[in-house]
């Protein structure tokens, strides 16, 4: 961040904790939460609350705590979701066994924010985000790797705040997000979603993120699926269901573009778990739905098809593992073949794969 | 002293009203035999119940206002439904002026009359409602019928490659059908 001010001075630290403002307190407690380390109920008053006049900029001290707490906030967060697993996958097409600081070599794994963190920062501290004319946002294009992982978590986290949600989710800083559009594609429903590109997150940081967050990614997916059994409205579940459809489309074919088959893991084991209980049948998504929906049977059945949008997707993988399974043992990508073999028979894919077909098969009007 | 006058305005509306459903799903076809054989067999079985070979190779069926469409190759079914009518929608309004308060007998009339625009839009936008339903109706009563049909027909086609293969893998010796049960034994001397 440049400024033209001079930092606001302070008394010298002593040996007692940082000394800093009230408003870097605010923006501080505002951080900690957006991390997931404050509850929502805590934090509303903060984020609801406006700071007049906005400081022109941080001292010295602040800068230093929002660098500590975001340097070690993102990184307990990606150990915690899954970093500290011993996992295997693939590096310049070979697969690598261990925890993530094993696999993934220590400039891949740094995590360096821009400018635009810190300038959200001081916007949802100063402003009252449902009633400002200052519409801060910022261009996706412009966002490091940890500037949109961070930019994930904090959208996440204001999840229970019902009014500013959604005013943030319309922003391009979030809308153009990838990893937003992988933990909840259902943020951005609309009847022509555009999921951004996904290409950036098969490499480097992004990739290694990706490769971290693939226990909590599956977490997340199964809570959808078994959540859109108590969803009533068929608009809702249609738009819900096409955003899903195309950000899993896109980053499948992206995943198969960068040779990654591995980073869509979370997809596979998210549908094994939702079949695990047996059998099921299309209710177990559209169940909830109220009435007899819109009038066009053409629309019902695509609200019905675009529930289905994980279930749909084992289509792909399954293209992969038979594939995979034609590679032979000289072929370049022999070792990243048995890796997806290995992922695809511990989520019982076939069993999964089958059981998908049926349950898509029971929507089709003129199934044979 | 006022004096009361009334203003009637009648208007009419005709306009060709429309309502359509459509649904596209896709036939499940085995590959017994190479795919252009498959189609070829099911272009055959539906031709002869009633599908006509378009130039771009689908095959339509055309039931009263439900036209039933088949990509042979990709096995892609489209049943589309219409249903149109040409209305005629009346509406008339009264409304009372006076000749020395108010508005004047033109501006009553305008006013009415854009209240009657709004009345025949309404209706016409009923009418389009009944015609939506009418056409779904259609839509769901046609697959109900065509799902037995397609059934039939990839059964019978089904057989029939069987049949094919059969004779490509060696010497067929015996063939038998039972219709009730849908069984089909072939021995092939190999």
């Amino acid at each position: 961040m440049t400024t033209t001010h001079e930092p606001p001075t302070h008394p010298p630290d002593s040996s007692g904790p940082p000394a800093v403002s009230k408003f870097e307190y605010n923006l501080l407690r505002i951080l900690r939460f957006l991390l997931g380390h404050m509850p929502a109920e805590q934090a509303a008053p903060l984020v609801y609350s406006r700071f007049s006049p906005r400081p022109p900029c941080l001292s010295r001290t602040c800068v230093r705590l929002v660098q500590d707490t975001l340097a070690k906030g993102l990184i307990v967060h990606l150990v915690r979701a899954g970093g500290w697993r011993r996992e295997r996958f693939l590096s310049g097409n070979q697969p690598v066994d261990g925890r993530v600081w094993d696999r993934v070599p220590l400039d891949v794994r740094r995590l360096e924010f821009g400018e635009h963190t810190l300038e959200f920062l001081l916007w949802i501290s100063a402003e009252k985000p449902t009633e400002t004319r200052d519409d801060w946002d910022a261009p996706p294009a412009e966002l490091s790797a940890a500037d949109e992982l961070f930019f994930a978590l904090a959208l996440d986290a204001l999840r229970p705040l019902p009014d500013v949600f959604p005013l943030l989710a319309a922003k391009a800083v979030f809308r153009g997000n990838p990893l937003c559009w992988l933990i909840s594609p259902g943020d951005f429903a609309a009847d022509e979603p555009i999921p951004p590109a996904f290409d950036r997150w098969l490499t480097g940081t992004r990739a290694a993120i990706l490769e971290c967050l693939q226990p909590a990614l599956t977490q997340r997916w199964v809570r959808s699926e078994r959540g859109k059994g108590q969803v009533g409205d068929w608009q809702q579940m249609r738009q819900q269901g096409r955003a899903e459809l195309a950000a899993l489309a896109a980053f499948l074919a992206a995943a198969e573009t960068a040779a990654r088959p591995d980073l869509t893991r979370f997809v596979l084991r998210s549908a094994s778990a939702v079949f695990a209980g047996g059998e099921l049948t299309p209710a177990f998504w559209t169940g909830g739905l109220q009435g007899i929906g819109p009038q066009r049977l053409a629309d019902r059945l695509d609200t019905q098809r675009a529930a289905l949008a994980l279930p749909r997707q084992l289509e792909t993988l399954q293209r992969w593992e038979q594939r995979a399974r034609s590679v032979g043992y000289f072929d370049e990508d022999y070792q990243s073949s048995q890796l997806w073999k290995a992922d695809w028979e511990a989520a019982r894919g076939d069993d999964v794969a089958a059981q998908a077909r049926r349950v898509l098969e029971q929507l089709e009007p003129l199934r044979t | 002293m006022s004096r009361a006058y009334r203003i009637t305005v009648k208007e009419s509306l005709t306009r060709e009203l429309k309502g359509s459903d459509e649904i596209a799903t896709k036939l499940e076809v085995l590959e017994i035999l190479p795919p252009e054989q498959m189609a070829g067999l099911l272009a055959e079985e539906l031709k002869k119940r009633g599908f006509e070979e378009q130039e771009d190779g689908t095959l339509i069926r055309t039931d009263g206002k439900v036209t039933v469409c088949i990509e042979p190759c990709t096995g892609e079914v489209t049943v589309r439904s219409e249903s149109g009518e040409t209305v005629t929608l009346e509406a008339k309004r009264d409304a009372t002026g006076y000749d020395d308060i108010g508005p004047g007998e033109k501006g009553i009339r305008e006013r009415v009359r854009e209240q009657i625009k709004q009345d025949l839009e309404k209706k016409a936008e009923r009418e389009t409602e009944r015609l939506q339903t009418q056409a779904t109706r259609g839509l769901e009563q046609k697959l109900e019928e065509l799902q037995p049909e397609l059934g039939a027909v990839i059964n019978k086609i089904t057989r029939e490659a069987l049949k094919h293969k059969a004779q490509q893998m060696g010497s067929v010796k015996e063939i038998s059908e039972d219709e009730e049960t849908g069984n089909l034994t072939i021995k092939v001397e190999v």
